[in-house]
């Protein structure tokens, strides 16, 4: 079993730093975002106006399905994309 | 209030379990157990810079999400992230274009900075069986540089009081590090 004095637990709190603001959050609406990513393609599948205009700008398609249009969604939206 | 590290009402492989069955209210708390050191791994691990951490951090949590179900062990969910971290960090490295062999891509020290990290997320681990006033008295204290004065404020507390509170809560929690026995850490597979 280990034992710690005050400095060392207080070293080793602070190892951990707080992450910045906005990551975390981003992170935790993953999920959302690939659903937002389905309904994307979905209607870019069957809308073939909607999909060019997908394809020009995609962080504004994400934006408009309110996702935050990080670099692995972009990857993935670009990855479903290439292989419609 | 402060978002400190998630209170650990469940055990990992619980939370993953619960992760893998699409429970929205368990991917968050995932995220938030873990963010701080997947973070750390990035920037004290691999020296990254902010802007290559953030797309580091994103991609990791993404793979996480997608490839949650290649965990054959959920017990060993913390070496899993590590190690799916430390390969991440390693790719955007080398995404800079030179072809470099791992071991010039990894800072020698590496693997006892890692260690440190594990040695950290378990003492937070250990602080979030803590009363709420603690927890966030040591966390704005320790791992947010906050004075006593912006503490006090904050919680509504004599500044003065700040320090021994702060000697009282690392007290409590030398007494529950050493009541409760380290976890389990499985090696990742």
């Amino acid at each position: 079993m280990s034992t710690y004095d005050h400095d060392t637990l207080g070293r080793l709190i602070a190892v951990l730093r707080p992450v910045p603001a906005g990551w975390v959050r981003a992170a935790q609406e993953l999920p959302a975002a690939r659903r937002g990513i389905d309904d994307i393609v979905d209607r870019a599948v069957a809308d073939a106006a909607y999909r060019e205009r997908v394809v020009a700008d995609l962080e504004s398609a994400l934006a408009e399905v309110g996702i935050e249009p990080t670099p692995p969604i972009l990857d993935e939206l670009r990855e479903r994309f290439r292989s419609l | 209030m402060l978002v400190v590290m998630a209170a650990l009402t469940e055990s990992d492989a619980d939370l993953v379990g619960r992760c893998r069955a699409g429970d929205a209210a368990a991917w968050n708390e995932l995220v938030e157990r873990f963010s701080r050191y997947v973070y750390a791994i990035c920037t004290q691990g691999f020296r990254l810079t902010e802007h290559d951490a953030e797309d580091v951090f994103q991609d990791v949590f993404t793979r996480v999400y997608t490839h949650l179900d290649r965990l054959r062990d959920d017990e060993a969910f913390r070496p899993w992230l590590a190690q799916l971290t430390r390969r991440t960090c390693i790719d955007r490295i080398r995404l800079g274009g030179r072809e470099v062999a791992t071991e010039d891509v990894e800072p020698g020290d590496l693997d006892e900075t890692l260690s440190q990290l594990d040695e950290s997320l378990a003492i937070h681990e250990a602080m979030a069986a803590m009363s709420d006033n603690c927890r966030e008295i040591l966390d704005r204290f320790f791992a947010h540089d906050e004075s006593y004065r912006t503490i006090g404020e904050s919680l509504d507390l004599p500044a003065g009081t700040i320090a021994s509170r702060i000697s009282r809560c690392l007290d409590k929690l030398k007494s529950l590090l050493e009541e409760t026995p380290p976890p389990t850490r499985p090696e990742a597979r």
